[in-house]
């Protein structure tokens, strides 16, 4: 039984006791005091301008070309056809997984061992450290495009994925870090301290002790990592030359010439790039909000 | 095991300090004691996962090359065979185009492969600065007029005259176009060989211009009775759009000299663009922001004003060819018009230079003998009239230009004798400044918007731009 056990767990350092919750009758009482027009015309007109301009791609991709009809009717699947085949849709949607993919779990790993150091051990100039790390998100990628350039090139690198990875994962580690080390630090110290004295490793007690409770913020940390490197323009265009190397914002920008659109290609190729990031928001929304709620480093 | 059991208790116990609700539901706590083992065995295949996930991926994604070649390069004219690297710098749409001409060349010369590389337009300059910083430039590459002074001022390019004498493209260039490449390139050397032009073009609504029992806007005066009686702003119809955002200096200089007939942009070292006929110019052209055209405008670039005039009721855009085959997708053939830009009432054509498309050799390529052989294929009869059809641009090869589908093409028709006109007068824009495209582009777009919005005058705004350019000369001709 738990409730047996539980004396023989080391007493763990109270957190910050949060803030009691308003009973229940008051935030009732507060929510009909508010006349609904006030909560719901905000709102209605926030989502409106939020959607409009997701329905106005949506109705590019979905009408023939030449249409000026303000609903997808008839509705035809010709653009989607057209940057899936003949613009190669297909093969940068597989690059960008793959680049997605790899800088998540690459940025995850590191920031999980780089956040449990800055959590955990006391170093000299720890501090300095994480402002340095604060600093570098001041410097824009453009910046440092020639340096990188130059290092990718030494190791042949060049129009390599891995080289677009590398690069990812280096600009999303700091900020990836800092949110870790938070997640980190909320999980008590005694936990593992126990976990040691039962006989596990630092390793072993961190896997099986500190590792499950960080869940929420490590899908905060992964997903943002997914996402900045499926939308990352700069670096796929630089560091990659190869047709069949190239990521989906990539070719989104070659649909677009020097003096020629087509919207509706635009459009569709844009709902392709929309989609993953989409169902990944979806299903994370959850642990997300928990995610960087936990994380949030306090002052 | 006993480790084990007990780090289960102390999991528990961190998720119970986490998780309020579940300390106090006894029966919470007993349905979690079985998903644990499920969860140090996760947690387990999770952390192997990880690991073999990373190994995969770095190992799916290496494998690259170290992308040499870089403006300090000197490269070599090589055995004339083997691998060359050529960049389109208007990647996705013209790709297949040039697919075909690649597929053709390595047919004409089996002992040479090509490796295509489509770049989007919008960032072509920007992956040319990087690669001539950093590496990895390729044996020839588009380079337009509008940034062949900025590449050619790097070091980046070879020198094309010498080649040209002795190939057999010499003498069947347009030679306005050829003035133009290699006014462009600093005056000196050719540094590009034109493949195609574009030319300023009136697009106008053929159905609406009939119902108002209007004329072809053909002269300036007829232009702008057209837009004041086409325009309904009750009715959301507007006679014309004016392009106020980004790209918005060429056409309005385009309308200003054309109206003034001004036809030199230089007077000795000073230019001409403060004129007073060009201010006086401007400030009409100016002046039907908000009165026909659509307010939107101001932060119109080139894609929201096609598309505005693809899909609404306006009767005029002034763009240039380029957008021949979206109109087409949009509008069908019997719906629109493409003019070359409007004449003064005596006739007087006076037009602004169009940003000219070519071809160049890189410095660095150590397979110059190669690259040479491509553009000589590229800018051939038979390869320069398909891909400027495709393009719906102007051939740079004068057999291609008097090719039987140029004269059914009317807007191209018509822009290439307006553009070879013996009458048209043609303003060379000082592309060959390193400094135009910033001058033209970053420090002027927003002064033009502030002059639509009334908030400058179009004298104040051309007396700047005046001073801009008159330095920009003095410092380039200091180092000329």
């Amino acid at each position: 039984m738990i409730t047996e056990e539980a004396p023989e767990i080391a007493p763990a350092p109270a957190p910050a006791a949060p803030e009691p919750p308003r009973p229940a009758a008051r935030r009732r009482r507060a929510w009909d005091e508010v006349p609904r027009w006030q909560i719901y015309l905000p709102l209605s007109v926030y989502l409106l301008f939020t959607l409009i301009p997701f329905y106005w791609i949506l109705l590019f991709a979905l009408r023939p070309a030449g249409s000026t009809s303000l609903v997808p009717w008839p509705m035809t699947s010709v653009h989607f056809g057209k940057v899936w085949n003949e613009r190669s849709f297909g093969v940068y949607f597989q690059n960008s997984v793959l680049v997605g993919v790899a800088t998540l779990v690459m940025t995850t790993v590191v920031a999980l061992a780089g956040g449990y150091a800055l959590a955990r051990f006391d170093f000299r100039l720890k501090r300095g450290f994480m402002l340095a790390l604060l600093c570098t998100q001041f410097v824009p990628g453009a910046l440092l495009l020639v340096p990188l350039f130059e290092i990718f090139a030494n190791l042949r690198m060049i129009n390599s994925l891995a080289s677009v990875v590398i690069a990812e994962t280096v600009f999303q580690l700091p900020l990836s870090m800092i949110l870790i080390s938070g997640f980190i630090r909320n999980v008590p110290y005694s936990l593992e301290e126990a976990a040691w004295v039962d006989g596990c490793n630092r390793f072993t007690g961190f896997r099986i002790v500190v590792l499950p409770l960080l869940r929420p913020g490590l899908i905060a940390v992964g997903s943002f990592a997914f996402v900045h490197a499926w939308n990352h323009f700069l670096f796929a265009l630089m560091f990659l030359s190869d047709q069949g190397k190239q990521t989906i914002p990539v070719g989104l920008n070659t649909l677009m010439s020097a003096d020629s659109v087509d919207l509706g290609a635009l459009a569709a190729g844009g709902i392709v790039a929309a989609v993953p990031v989409v169902i990944v928001f979806a299903f994370i929304q959850k642990w997300l909000i928990t995610g960087f709620s936990a994380g949030a480093v306090k002052g | 095991m006993t480790q084990h059991r007990s780090s289960k208790r102390l999991l528990r116990a961190g998720r119970a300090l986490s998780s309020p609700h579940d300390r106090t539901c006894p029966q919470h706590q007993e349905e979690e004691s079985r998903p644990m083992k499920i969860s140090i065995r996760s947690s387990r295949r999770a952390a192997v996962a990880v690991a073999l996930g990373s190994v995969l991926a770095l190992t799916a994604t290496a494998c690259g090359d170290d992308g040499s070649g870089a403006a300090g390069d000197k490269g070599g004219e090589g055995s004339g065979t083997g691998r060359i690297t050529f960049w389109d710098t208007n990647g996705g749409v013209r790709t297949d185009i040039w697919k075909e001409i690649i597929a053709d060349f390595e047919k004409a010369n089996p002992d040479i492969k090509v490796t295509y590389v489509g770049i989007p337009a919008a960032s072509a300059q920007s992956k040319y600065d990087t690669a001539i910083q950093g590496g990895g430039l390729p044996d020839v590459g588009g380079v337009g007029t509008a940034m062949l002074a900025e590449v050619a001022v790097q070091g980046a390019l070879d020198p094309l005259d010498a080649r040209l004498k002795g190939s057999a493209l010499d003498g069947k260039l347009s030679k306005n176009l050829l003035d133009s490449s290699r006014a462009a390139g600093g005056g000196d050397q050719l540094y590009q060989i034109p493949t195609s032009s574009n030319n300023g073009t009136l697009w106008y609504r053929t159905d609406l211009f009939e119902r108002a029992g209007l004329d072809a806007p053909t002269t300036w005066s007829a232009f702008y009775a057209a837009a004041d009686k086409l325009t309904d702003r009750g009715r959301n119809r507007f006679g014309f759009t004016i392009r106020g955002g980004e790209g918005s200096i060429a056409p309005a200089l385009d309308a200003a000299y054309s109206q003034a007939g001004v036809d030199s942009f230089w007077d000795g070292d000073r230019t001409t663009v403060n004129d007073p006929r060009i201010v006086a110019a401007l400030a009409k052209y100016v002046a039907l922001y908000k009165k026909d055209t659509p307010s939107a405008d101001v932060n119109n670039d080139f894609t929201k004003m096609v598309a505005q005039w693809d899909s609404g009721t306006i009767g005029m855009l002034s763009h240039n060819l380029g957008s021949y085959q979206d109109h087409l997708k949009a509008l069908g053939a019997d719906r629109f018009r493409g003019l070359p830009s409007p004449t003064r009432d005596d006739g007087t054509r006076v037009q602004i230079s169009n940003p000219v498309d070519g071809l160049s050799v890189f410095k660095p390529g150590k397979n110059k003998a190669a690259a040479w052989k491509f553009v000589e294929f590229a800018v051939s009869h038979a390869e320069n009239s398909k891909y400027n059809r495709s393009a719906g641009q102007i051939p740079a090869n004068t057999e291609a230009a008097k090719d039987a589908w140029v004269q059914e093409a009317e807007p191209t028709k018509l822009a290439a004798e307006a553009l070879n006109g013996a009458g048209t007068k043609i303003v060379q824009l000082p592309y060959y400044l390193p400094d135009w495209n910033t001058i033209s582009k970053a420090d002027n777009e927003p002064n033009f918007q502030k002059v639509l919005l009334g908030t400058m005058s179009a004298e104040d705004f051309l007396d700047l731009l005046a001073d801009q350019l008159n330095k920009a000369q003095a410092d380039w001709k200091q180092n000329h």
